[in-house]
């Protein structure tokens, strides 16, 4: 019986040969390792370019309309190496677009989805591996919208990132740059739903037997959360972003509305509803893998099974739902209805349920466990110390009260940068330096890592907590020079140690860099399971084979096993694997430590 | 030196982070509910922090790891309990407080319309300038005597102002930080909001919401005046606004009547 039924699972998935060409090996693979891989070197490639845009922002903030060194010389020759508002502006809308969807994104879903996904839940590959390929390739196409928009007349996209009309229309920004960069977010998009049906499917349908829904690593449940947002809401940033397009390129008038000067027909607050029930998924778009990644990595390095791992599943699918009811309270000051803004308030506030309910349950594993403090850990403890300030000032803004006073000010952009920003970041650094061993089959320097961490974690806190003061002081973000306002201009000192500190945060990402290029082609061979974890990728050797698993497992127990006594007895160490029979699971062993163990 | 400078004066309203000066009536209710927030977010993460260090020190790699899922009733009770108290205690703080002050004041317009004197002033945002019109000495928008001005409000102390507000091109924000006061100025529709101005003095309008290249530049005044010179100062402004009045300039003409209902 057990046999057919593993038949089947090898049949739906037959070995397929590796292919021999280096076109279809590396360019055009529909291997998910090796796209894994295209999307973690453009994520970070684009990483670098969205950081180098934020240093700009920060010089103009502490040094303002002085040139800047190193890039002014370089990007900004005509304007003798300083940045003025037109331009500034563009840098500040390149940045928010492009590290969210062009650094983040690829890093956290298109490389982590695609990489740990089928190797985690015991499977060959992906559902549909050929759109897999289409989906990177779409992305592609994306990025190089992206890299033309720096290049359109009158300058890069500069409506912000938030693209709202009539500033967005050609009223606003005129000019080649805007159009590429919504055209960008349009194919970029299109590119995430070619994923995300991936993802769902793969979940739904490649698990390895036995591996139930509640057997797959945290990880795997955060991905899968990601990937049914996406599939659910970014059609709708699409149909926004091509309806945006229309009133740009063929004179329509979807959201343009106006007194005298620009009479329309439409209602540039339609846009906001359409980009926000996008746009607040797309947070815990952004942030539900990494609670995922550092659930797992929490259990794994502390040594001991996650707390209450159902609760944490719970709280997850719960943030999932309610994360689509919650837009409203990014448009407080829209002039909406207050009985509406009271709703919204609620639900947004409710949210906080699960949040507590997922810290609470990540304090709990690490009490009482015995903890590594490697780099993927102390990323992971980083992330949740960002979190937890991301998190807590998220409560301000969700109400209607002070954020009448907080709207729109650097609080905002300190609180959904320590959540995005921050956590996202620490948490794909989590990510990388865990899976390293199995993408790369190296180790990464461990030195360089836990210094890369200590460096990345002090001043990243202190760049955010910089922008979070200067907010709750008043100050308003996009301002090109905030010390134009009399009630700011002292604040001009704390600006420019927060700038000092996101300059030494950037300069300290030169020691991941030098790690993680060395790592890659001089790093010491890793062996198939450095971390002595029992998820299923570290029971196949590193880097994986094509087909990743020889026999497909078949899994018997969940993935956070460790500490357990009758491992201990049987086995000598602390963990055990996904699809590794142990006592009770094997017929004719019984011996006394067994029948000990069940009794 | 300067760091240690500029820690220490940190707490001081104005002068270090602290929130700008408060010249408005009402603007303790958003200060207070800010800042008992804070209290509660501050021990919270405190906790959290010391709980983290905690296990980071004494639940090192010599310390055995207990074998323990956390899945006792006693244990998800306590959870589940943790997260109720911080919701009903923290949240239910902020959501009750919110709803009290929107509904009784800053959502209150009926309340301000009907006080005697209250002050009534379109603005007209655009690229980017703050234009603002008050009804004159005849009570009435759109008429001959309507005063006028640019990037200049000038409002009494002591009574309520009401703003209806527009804007022809792009979304703004209207936002006076001392007063405790921010709404979006939308193209195609009008949005009020009101305050009560406590000291007088001169204060920054700004511009909340990105609005191109020179949103940084959309400054305005505000003026408090004692309420005899207010007085004083809206009427010779209105008899100067009628007689500088040219019909032939029908970009100046915009003018709404006063809605007392509008959308919020």
């Amino acid at each position: 019986m057990q046999a057919a039924a593993h038949a089947e699972y090898e049949n739906l998935q037959p070995i397929h040969p590796e292919p021999t060409s280096f076109l279809r090996r590396y360019v055009l693979s529909t291997d998910h390792k090796v796209i894994a891989k295209q999307f973690l070197w453009s994520g970070l490639l684009f990483l670098f370019v969205g950081g180098t845009l934020a240093m700009m922002i920060r010089w103009q903030w502490a040094y303002p309309g002085r040139p800047v060194p190193l890039l002014g010389p370089l990007f900004l020759g005509d304007q003798g190496g300083a940045i003025g508002p037109a331009t500034y502006m563009t840098v500040f809308t390149m940045h928010g677009l492009i590290m969210i969807f062009f650094a983040i994104t690829p890093v956290l879903i298109g490389a982590f989805g695609n990489y740990c996904i089928p190797l985690m839940i015991g499977a060959r590959d992906m559902a549909f591996p050929f759109l897999n390929m289409m989906s990177f390739w779409t992305f592609a196409v994306s990025l190089v919208l992206v890299i033309c928009s720096f290049f359109g007349q009158l300058g890069a996209a500069g409506a912000g990132w938030t693209t709202y009309p009539p500033l967005s229309t050609n009223i606003g920004t005129p000019g080649s740059g805007q159009t590429f960069m919504v055209a960008a977010i349009f194919v970029t998009g299109v590119s995430t739903i070619m994923g995300g049906i991936n993802y769902v499917t793969t979940v739904i349908r490649h698990r390895a037997p036995g591996m139930t829904y509640m057997r797959m690593p945290m990880t795997v449940w955060g991905l899968w959360l990601t990937a049914i947002l996406n599939v659910l809401f970014v059609p709708v940033l699409g149909s926004a972003a091509l309806l945006l397009l229309l009133d740009r390129v063929f004179g329509t008038q979807f959201f343009i509305a106006g007194a005298t000067a620009v009479r329309g027909g439409g209602d540039p607050i339609l846009f906001q509803h359409l980009f926000w029930i996008f746009g607040h998924p797309e947070v815990y778009i952004l942030i539900l893998p990494a609670w995922g990644i550092v659930s797992d990595v929490l259990s794994f390095f502390s040594r001991k099974p996650a707390n209450w791992y159902r609760g944490s599943v719970y709280a997850m699918c719960t943030v999932t739902a309610l994360s689509a009811v919650v837009y409203g309270h990014h448009m407080f000051m829209t002039g909406m209805n207050p009985l509406l803004g009271q709703g919204f308030m609620l639900l947004t506030l409710i949210i906080s349920v699960p949040a507590e309910l997922l810290f609470l349950n990540w304090l709990r594993t690490i009490w009482q466990g015995s903890i590594r403090k490697d780099a993927p850990m102390l990323f992971a403890l980083g992330m949740v110390f960002v979190f937890g300030m991301g998190g807590l000032t998220g409560l301000y803004l969700g109400a209607t009260a002070p954020d009448i006073y907080l709207h729109d000010t650097m609080f905002v952009v300190g609180h959904f940068h320590l959540t995005m920003a921050a956590a996202s970041f620490l948490g794909s650094m989590s990510a990388i330096y865990f899976w390293f061993p199995k993408m790369f089959g190296r180790r990464m320097n461990a030195t360089l890592s836990k210094t890369h961490f200590w460096w990345s974690a002090v001043f990243i806190t202190l760049v955010f907590t910089g922008q979070l003061i200067s907010g709750y002081a008043g100050q308003n973000r996009r301002l090109y020079n905030p010390f134009e306002y009399n009630f700011l201009k002292h604040l001009l000192p704390l600006n420019r140690w927060t700038s000092f500190a996101a300059f030494t945060l950037m300069a300290g990402q030169l020691v991941f860099v030098y790690n993680f290029i060395h790592s890659v082609f001089a790093g010491e061979k890793a062996e198939m399971n450095p971390w002595q974890v029992g998820t299923l990728e570290w029971s196949i050797p590193s880097p994986p084979p094509h087909h990743n698993y020889d026999v497909i497992p078949t899994v018997v127990r969940g993935p956070h096993e460790f500490a357990d006594p009758r491992v201990r007895e049987r086995l000598g160490r602390d963990w055990i694997g996904q699809a590794e029979p142990l006592l009770d699971q094997t017929p004719g062993t019984s011996a006394p430590a067994a029948a000990a163990g069940r009794a | 030196m300067r760091m240690l400078q500029i820690l220490l004066a940190a707490p001081l309203e104005g002068h270090g982070w602290g929130m700008p000066h408060d010249a408005s009536l009402d603007g303790w209710r958003i200060d207070d509910l800010i800042n008992e927030t804070s209290a509660f977010v501050i021990l919270l993460f405190a906790i959290m922090v010391a709980w983290m260090l905690w296990a980071a020190v004494r639940h090192g790699e010599r310390h055995p790891a207990r074998f323990d899922h956390g899945t006792s009733r006693r244990s998800i009770a306590v959870a589940l309990s943790i997260a109720a108290a911080i919701f009903f205690v923290v949240d239910g703080h902020l959501f009750l407080n919110s709803i009290v002050v929107w509904k009784q004041v800053f959502g209150n317009f009926a309340w301000a319309e009907a006080q005697p004197g209250a002050v009534r002033i379109e603005i007209n945002a655009h690229q980017w300038a703050w234009v603002a019109r008050y009804a004159g000495a005849d009570g009435k928008f759109g008429t001959q005597d309507d005063i006028v001005t640019l990037n200049d409000i000038v409002v009494p102390q002591g009574l309520p102002v009401l703003f209806q507000v527009a804007s022809i091109d792009v979304i703004h924000s209207f936002n006076i930080p001392n007063m405790r006061m921010k709404i979006d100025a939308v193209p195609g529709m009008i949005n009020r909001v009101w305050f009560t101005a406590k000291e007088t003095g001169q204060f920054d309008i700004g511009c909340a919401q990105h609005c191109g290249a020179n949103h940084y530049k959309m400054r305005g005044t505000l003026t408090v005046l004692p309420r005899e010179e207010w007085e004083r100062w809206a009427g010779v402004a209105s008899a100067n606004s009628a007689r500088a009045y040219d019909p032939e300039d029908k970009d100046a003409q915009w003018a709404w009547d006063w809605e007392k209902h509008a959308r919020i």
